[in-house]
């Protein structure tokens, strides 16, 4: 063992950087322009056409995108937001900022964490005002009946695919399925630039919203003022500021480029992180493999089949160097929330929770890194 | 995009700045590490306070500042109507209300606390005092009446980092109970979106870094160092997160901040210079108070708003960019806080005032370029 205990740590995520990413920032800051400028307007363009959407609105946060996104469909006080409970708190959190309650939906099954459109009918209430999906791992949820069944109810479809940038649904990019999509560029994401989010959607008064509270409901930016277009402004709601600043959005429109490229990387990897975890005892593998291809492969997830061994799998492959994290502790059972939501009880949420383990993947991933991970994580569950 | 012959604002980029971030870029760590505490350290040991704490916008800060104050919901906040609205916003969040105040004077356009007295009742919480344009504001005055009243202070430093309130040389921010500031990219320390809230008081300093990254008891750099992977969500968070390329960029921009300062401050003594004998123009402010400013922005006054007008339509037609500042209460969503006086003093600097250009890049040629051109047009 003591060849294990010396070897070099596999992290969760490892982002690498091309050369000309960096040049893209660097050409900004030279440009002396650095807040809502030509480049973030060039990065929602590409976004948006990428997606399939009519808008992109670059923002500070997939928290803050989720916010906005929530405020577009309505919710306000005293309104109920259906969300899974096996997500990351924000997704519930952004409802709590509205002044309404969220909802916690049941995932499917282990082997499909998505959010379970049946357990999602019987939620909804008068009060309800929106359904958010979350693209696990990056995986689909069910979008397409979800949509129905909102379409149905009169209420709105919010996707967080804080996970699955450029992944599909038969076809049609993820976050284009409901009113407005969520999008992530958190440092650990598959498209990452730090911090910094993104709505898209093809409602224009969403985008319209979107644009306004971002900046303050200010009628006009630095950026028109700097450019002649306008004198001054007024305030016309209570916005934020959620605004992405101009050398983020050079990386990401500098990233953008290749992520098809490393998005099939990552399928590789994923395809083959698969067939090794098949021939591995104790262990659910989440989503079909068919599935792959039209994944964005964010993570690897997997579920212990017996539960109360998390903590000590996870300790085992700590030992050998191999980071892992849990995606994610169930929102209901944190503290936050079992003050304000007592006596919530999601079983198929809970057992995932206590039993899911996130193992290191990124595109440059070797396959022997691949085989030491599954080799130790086989005799960290062996008994 | 429009040539102005001078710009309102221009930014000083030199390569040890962007070699800071492409470093930060290169060592593939983008979030809450290593470069966002030194940037944390330093600052806090710039400002003079104990505890400084990044986050993603001064919008952000002057939010977490009255959360961690313990503003609430019914409660009042007493803001200035001369400044940037998230100075109201942000009680709004909370569901308490902004109670607009008036301004000392269009010659002394900061908070004016003989105002914030007659506007006390029983549910007021906290007082935001603004420097505004990089100029200190009463603080002494503000936390003697927010004493004897058991209202928090929160200082709005957004504009005025560097700035100091007396001849000891105290810098804002150190006063009020928390401070706010901004890194925007048209303020003196820049990094494109950022802020810090700073505090004397290590649990409230420990409440806003908990409540800028969601209320989680531990952060991805602590599981990253091989922490264990369980967390749990205390409150309700928020993602305020300042991220690691920014740190960098301020950390480097930090070095140089008091010559940005002391450069910005030039400026504006050789524009009181030579515009003191301009016929049409008063100077706010006095040459004290100048010394003591870190120069954010360098408003003059006019006679009047259709004056003021005139005279910026031709000054951009001359190539020559400013701004102005409008009062809370002329927007369409605060025209119903306006308190029955009409806030006259907020209104009347507002109407009148108008900012030339400045900025750390400038040289006298171009105040000079600016002068000539506010000469003529006064003629």
């Amino acid at each position: 063992m003591a060849t294990v205990d010396i070897s070099p740590q596999l992290p969760l995520f490892d982002l690498r950087l091309a050369p000309q990413d960096l040049e893209a920032v660097a050409e900004t800051l030279r440009s002396g322009w650095l807040t809502l400028g030509p480049r973030t307007a060039e990065l929602e363009r590409a976004f948006a056409e990428h997606l399939g959407a009519r808008h992109a609105i670059a923002l500070s946060s997939c928290t803050a995108a989720l916010h906005l996104a929530y405020l577009a469909a309505g919710v306000g006080p005293g309104d109920e937001v259906i969300v899974p409970a096996f997500t990351f708190v924000a997704t519930a959190a952004a409802a709590l900022y509205c002044g309404a309650t969220p909802v916690f939906a049941e995932i499917s099954s282990r082997a499909r964490p998505s959010i379970d459109p049946a357990d999602v009918e019987r939620r909804i209430t008068p009060r309800t005002k929106a359904v958010c999906a979350v693209h696990y791992a990056g995986y689909a949820a069910p979008v397409d009946r979800l949509r129905e069944l909102c379409d149905a109810h009169g209420i709105a479809l919010i996707e967080d695919v804080a996970h699955a940038p450029s992944a599909t649904l038969a076809g049609r990019k993820l976050g284009t399925w409901g009113l407005a999509g969520a999008f992530s560029f958190f440092s650990n994401k598959v498209l990452s630039v730090g911090e910094g989010g993104l709505l898209c959607t093809d409602s224009d008064e969403v985008a319209e919203l979107s644009r306004s509270r971002r900046s303050h409901a200010m009628t006009s930016g630095t950026w028109d003022r700097h450019v002649g277009r306008t004198d001054t402004y007024d305030v016309v709601g209570l916005g934020y500021n959620y605004r992405l600043d101009e050398p983020r959005a050079a990386l990401l429109l500098s990233r953008l480029q290749r992520l098809e490229a490393e998005i099939a990387r990552r399928r590789e990897l994923t395809v083959r992180y698969r067939e090794l975890l098949a021939h591995v005892d104790g262990i659910i593998v989440p989503f079909d493999d068919d599935e792959v291809e039209s994944s964005s492969c964010y993570v690897i997830a997997i579920m212990l089949e017996q539960d109360g061994r998390q903590s000590e799998v996870s300790s085992r492959l700590r030992e050998r160097g191999i980071q892992t994290s849990i995606f994610y502790p169930a929102i209901h059972r944190f503290s936050a929330y079992r003050e304000r939501f007592p006596d919530i009880s999601l079983p198929v949420t809970e057992l995932a929770s206590r039993t899911e383990l996130t193992l290191p993947f990124y595109p440059h991933m070797t396959h022997e890194d691949q085989d030491r991970v599954v080799t130790a994580l086989a005799e960290a569950i062996a008994p | 995009m429009s040539e102005w012959r001078v710009p309102l604002t221009d930014i000083a980029m030199p390569e040890q700045d962007v070699r800071a971030v492409l470093d930060c870029l290169e060592s593939g760590w983008l979030t809450m590490g290593p470069r966002t505490q030194a940037f944390e350290l330093a600052l806090a040991g710039y400002v003079g306070t104990p505890h400084a704490v990044t986050v993603s916008s001064g919008t952000a800060a002057l939010h977490l500042a009255l959360l961690a104050a313990g503003i609430g919901a019914g409660d009042e906040v007493i803001v200035p109507s001369f400044t940037f609205v998230a100075s109201a916003a942000t009680a709004r969040y909370l569901g308490a209300e902004p109670v607009l105040c008036d301004v000392r004077s269009p010659l002394d356009f900061n908070i004016d606390p003989d105002d914030v007295a007659r506007r006390i009742t029983p549910r007021t919480r906290a007082v935001v005092a603004v420097h505004f344009c990089g100029y200190a504001a009463d603080v002494a005055d503000l936390r003697a009446l927010c004493d004897e009243h058991e209202l928090v202070l929160i200082e709005d430093c957004a504009q005025a980092i560097g700035a100091r309130i007396d001849d000891a040389g105290r810098h804002v921010g150190t006063v009020g109970d928390l401070g706010a500031f901004s890194f925007f990219s048209k303020k003196q320390l820049c990094v494109g979106e950022g802020g810090m809230v700073t505090s004397a008081d290590e649990q409230r300093a420990a409440r806003v870094r908990l409540l800028r990254s969601h209320a989680l008891t531990s952060s991805t750099w602590d599981r990253h160092l091989g922490h264990d992977p369980a967390y749990d969500v205390i409150d309700v968070g928020f993602n305020y997160r300042l991220d690691e390329p920014r740190a960098a960029l301020g950390l480097s921009r930090l070095q140089r901040l008091d010559d940005d300062i002391t450069a910005r401050r030039a400026i504006a003594r050789a524009y009181r210079e030579r515009l003191a004998t301009v016929p049409g123009i008063e100077l706010p402010f006095s040459d004290e108070a100048v010394e003591r400013s870190s120069h954010f922005a360098f408003p003059v006054l006019l006679a009047d708003r259709a004056t003021r007008d005139r005279f910026r339509a031709e000054l951009k037609d001359s190539g020559i960019q400013t701004t102005w500042y409008p009062a809370l209460h002329s927007f369409t969503e605060y025209r119903q806080l306006t308190p029955p006086d009409g806030l006259p003093q907020a209104t009347e600097v507002a109407d009148r005032h108008c900012a030339l250009p400045l900025s750390s890049t400038m040289d006298e040629a171009a105040v000079e370029t600016v002068v000539e051109v506010v000469r003529t047009v006064l003629a």
